[in-house]
């Protein structure tokens, strides 16, 4: 078990419980897990602060209780302290500066990408279009789960597959290479998200955005929009299928010869 | 104005009118302290009714209760309820009754004015509020109001607007109030680096209002001529841009993140003292601290807004200069444990209330330190963990400060001692229903769990049910608190001028309760 | 008293600015954004002096296309893809379609990415410049004609051009 894992328990017991999901995945695109080593340093950083803060609190809360016949000292002021609680922080914030902008330079770099998947957000659903290819298609949620999710509906939603989580359509990409991913919409804001394949960024009418990824692992993953879009915002999952890049070629050929039967 | 302190001076013997005139026609400033503390409580309440509608909602996957259309217009009054509703006039309501009395001033130094910014509030939230029971409902593009999906409301939409208009109108006018009350009518003798530190915080937090509310203004002007007047503000298609009104809105949303924090910081640097019988830790720079705060406030806007595709060095710009607010923040919180160290504590309901805001506070603190990581704010954006994060500076922030002032002054107030052993359940019953409630919130939310969603898919059930019995606990507890108040009023008057043992300040040399004009002659301060 | 008075009347005039402040930051805003290429706006004036000096670069510049709000429009680039070489004057087309039977007004919003490369995406002659008016069922041919400028960043080897296409007809019947 991880150190993160057990450090999150003693704050939180009843997470020792059930294996629950209580942190961020570490996901399986170099964004997403550069992501997550940060966050897991500032996590550390914070929780030796926290026990320093905190200790030094509970130990004055402790001892220097009037029950206990404790007098008051009488000092109130300090520069020398007061400097250096300036100083050290920020010598632990230049610490923390240092590697987060490293990996936000190589998060927005999104420059020699092999493919380009062009999504827009719709109210509510998702439109792809590989630009090289000219493959376009909406995606949206799949229809087991759009009928289970209505008021009133009498599905019990824990014995729908993936419920809120798959889609009619789902994007396939490949594996082990550099995709770029423009955002943008067609009416409102927006966000395009696939925890797993690293952060998210709106998808704004009239302009285009980019993110990039490159899935280390085949597999499936799930996302969903992550910025109000109206009354079905809870409503647009996002589903990747990452395959090896015959498999992906493959299905782009299939894709085109669908197209092309649909035109006919 | 023509309100001005000679004509304060006519209406010197004049008690309270009686009966319901005596509150419409007030500028009494105990008596409009008071009407804002009542009008914040009512808010508070209504305001978390709509959070208990939501929690209601979220303690199960699959909708159960409401309409997605009518959960969102939940999560956008909930928030408009509790930041202009209740913490606000909260933080305003104690301006009022403390400032005059711990500057050794008679009153606020436009009491007519003071008056009239009150009573802009309740007509401001029946118009905000009616708006739930149009036919199109009320807002729901959440408090920010992005465009161009707010733009997309129905009949509520101009009417919000208004509303937003008339609390900004009042904000100000009370802001100027304030400055001047503070900067004209200080007790000789009462330099600037004598005040007492919770009229510091509402000197900074008023200038903050007066520099952010007319930006607020300014914003959802456009938003309105945009809608309805052809304007092209916030639309591509006419040359305006969308992220343009998260830009303009988050200029004014920042500095407004620090008003509600502000005054918090001066109450518990009143209190902690106060039960620690150890004079405040490093006065002066809690003074710099407070005002590095403020300014840095005005450069760090976009950091609400890092996933709308800033350009790199942006990012990085307010990546370290939100860091660098970390600094000051620090400096707070290690003053305040300074100041109980070696101290002579003991711990009544207002010390346990800003303990327990120093506690909870600083890890809303140190979840603001990561989601300041750009790289990791990528996750964190829009999901639970930045609920998480801004409850937690909120709830057991600001509104902790709110509780722990209202004890520690309410015998002032009323000469009227509280229950302590109630007080004493009340913060228990608080305390561990707010970590129920919000901390399973950091979990479902770097687990993946969008913010703003009133459904969500089955692996983040079992937190949510956790927090939903955690807000219900909580919304019950406040009960509780009523109690404690209405039960206080029904008491004789004993408590005694200087409540208590540690305290410090002018206010304690008044009578418990303190005449109806306070200080008719100044004090001096040595 | 007049310490008083002078406390009111700065206190409003400086509320009075922050008002205004609030739309001078409109302007403000969209020069920031040509300087850092916020969202990729491009310039939306034509380029008046333009000096062809070809270079030996190349970079591949995408085109693509949106209909924003759904808007009953098929638009498109006639050229998906142009490898062109940097400081060298081409022209290429999109296609604009009224799928209507009534006339229709239509404005085009550029963006490009990488957004700090916009400002080397120059446009000689765009549709984007102005509002297009289209007959219904009517379809046209919408020039462009631009330039790399060799300024651009030696390590950006592609660019995209996008052009989102707004339905602005609701907005000529208002004027």
């Amino acid at each position: 078990m991880r150190i993160s894992n057990i450090l999150l328990m003693v704050i939180f017991p009843t997470a020792a419980l059930a294996e629950w999901e209580t942190n961020m995945p570490r996901g399986v695109t170099p964004t997403s897990e550069v992501a997550y080593d940060l966050h897991m340093l500032i996590f550390y950083i914070t929780v030796v602060i926290g026990i320093v803060v905190f200790g030094a609190m509970l130990y004055s809360i402790l001892y220097h209780r009037k029950s206990l016949g404790h007098k008051p000292a009488k000092f109130h002021e300090s520069t020398k302290v007061e400097i250096i609680w300036t100083v050290i922080p920020f010598i632990i914030l230049v610490g923390m500066a240092v590697p987060a902008t490293k990996a936000l330079i190589m998060m927005e770099d999104t420059r020699d990408s092999e493919i380009t998947l062009k999504v827009t957000g719709y109210q509510w659903m998702w439109q792809y279009e590989y630009l090289e290819d000219n493959v376009t298609f909406f995606s949206k949620i799949s229809d087991e789960s759009n009928a289970a999710r209505r008021l009133g509906s009498g599905v019990d939603v824990t014995t729908v597959d993936n419920y809120l989580r798959d889609v009619d359509h789902a994007i396939v990409l490949p594996t082990n290479t550099k995709v770029r991913i423009l955002l943008t919409a067609n009416d409102v804001i927006h966000a395009w998200w696939v925890p797993e394949l690293g952060g998210k960024k709106d998808a704004i009418p009239g302009y285009v955005n980019e993110i990039w990824v490159d899935i280390k692992e085949p597999g499936t993953y799930r996302g969903q929009c992550a910025e109000l879009c109206g009354k079905d915002h809870g409503f647009m999952p996002i589903v990747v299928h990452a395959v090896s890049k015959p498999e992906y070629y493959k299905w782009v050929g299939i894709q085109k010869t669908n197209r092309v039967a649909k035109n006919k | 104005m023509s309100t001005d302190i000679e004509k304060l001076h006519d209406d010197h013997d004049h008690g309270p009118s009686s009966g319901i005139m005596r509150w419409i026609t007030t500028t009494n400033h105990k008596d409009i302290g008071t009407m804002y503390l009542w009008f914040s409580l009512i808010m508070f309440f209504i305001g978390g009714l709509m959070a208990l509608v939501i929690r209601a909602e979220l303690f199960q996957p699959g909708l159960q209760l409401v309409v997605p259309g009518f959960f969102n217009q939940m999560t956008t009054m909930h928030a408009l309820v509790m930041i202009f509703g209740a913490v606000m006039p909260a933080f305003v309501g104690l301006a009022n009754w403390q400032l005059p009395i711990m500057i050794g001033a008679p009153d606020m130094a436009l009491p007519r004015l003071n008056n009239w910014s009150f009573w802009i509030l309740p007509f401001a939230f029946t118009m905000m509020l009616s708006t739930l029971f149009m036919e199109s409902g009320g807002p729901a593009a959440g408090w920010t109001l992005y465009p161009p999906l707010s733009l997309q409301g129905g009949d509520s939409f101009p009417f919000t607007i208004l509303a937003i208009h008339m609390l900004g109108v009042s904000s100000i006018l009370g802001a100027i109030n304030v400055i001047a009350t503070i900067l004209n009518m200080r007790a000789p003798g009462m330099t600037l680096m004598k005040m007492p530190i919770f009229v510091w915080t509402w000197l900074i937090t008023a200038f903050l209002l007066i520099a952010s509310m007319p930006v607020l203004a300014g914003a959802v002007t456009m938003l309105l001529t945009d809608k309805f007047f052809g304007t092209m503000f916030f639309t591509a298609s006419g040359g305006g841009d969308p992220v343009m009104f998260q830009h303009i809105f988050w200029f004014f949303g920042h500095p407004e993140v620090y008003i509600l924090i502000l005054p918090a910081f001066g109450i518990v640097s009143t209190i902690i003292p106060a039960f620690s019988r150890k004079r405040l830790f490093g006065y002066d720079s809690m003074v710099y601290a407070t005002a590095s705060i403020a300014l840095l406030s005005f450069i760090v806007w976009a950091h609400h807004m890092f996933t709308v595709g800033m350009p790199l060095a942006g990012e990085i710009f307010f990546m370290f200069t939100t860091m660098l607010i970390a600094i000051p923040t620090g400096v707070k919180v290690f003053n305040w444990v300074a100041t109980m160290w070696r101290g002579s504590m003991t711990f009544e309901t207002p010390m346990l209330f800003a303990i327990a805001f120093i506690v909870l506070f600083t890890i809303g603190g140190f979840s603001g330190l990561m989601l300041a990581m750009v790289p990791a704010d990528f996750q964190y954006h829009d999901t639970y963990f930045v609920v998480a994060h801004f409850h937690y500076v909120l709830v057991p922030g600001a509104v902790f400060a709110i509780m722990a002032a209202v004890y520690y002054w309410l015998p002032k107030w009323t000469g009227k001692m509280y229950n302590e052993g109630l007080g004493k359940l009340h913060f228990w019953l608080t305390t561990i229903f707010v970590n129920l409630t919000f901390f399973p919130m950091h979990f479902v939310g770097l687990a993946g769990m969008p913010r703003r969603i009133p459904d969500y898919a089955v692996q983040f059930a079992d937190f949510n049910a956790i927090a939903s019995v955690g807000a219900f606990g909580f919304g019950l507890s406040q009960l509780l608190f009523v109690y404690i108040l209405f039960n206080t009023l029904k008491k004789d008057v004993t408590a005694e001028d200087k409540v208590w043992e540690g305290a410090e300040g002018l206010e304690w040399t008044l009578s418990s309760p303190p005449p109806y004009h306070s200080f008719e002659k100044a004090p001096t301060v040595d | 008293m007049s310490s008083f008075k002078k406390t009111y009347l700065s206190l409003t005039l400086f509320t009075i600015f922050m008002f205004s402040f609030s739309y001078m930051l409109v302007p403000l805003y969209d020069i920031f954004c040509e300087i850092t290429g916020l969202n990729g706006k491009t310039n939306q004036e034509r380029v008046l002096v333009v000096n062809e000096n070809p270079s030996e670069r190349f970079v591949t510049v995408k085109f693509t296309s949106t209909v924003a709000n759904s808007a009953p429009f098929t638009f498109e680039p006639i050229d998906r893809e142009m490898v062109v070489q940097v400081g060298k004057i081409y022209n290429t087309f999109y296609t604009l379609t009224n799928n209507t039977t009534s006339v229709k007004h239509a404005t085009a919003s550029p963006s490009v990415v990488p957004h700090e490369d916009a400002e080397y995406f120059k446009k000689i002659e765009c549709f984007c410049f102005s509002q297009q008016q289209i007959n219904g069922l009517e379809t046209k041919e919408l020039p462009l004609q631009f330039i790399i400028d060799n300024e651009l960043d030696n390590d950006t080897r592609t660019l995209i051009l996008s052009y989102t296409m707004f339905n602005t007809t609701d907005q000529v019947g208002s004027k």
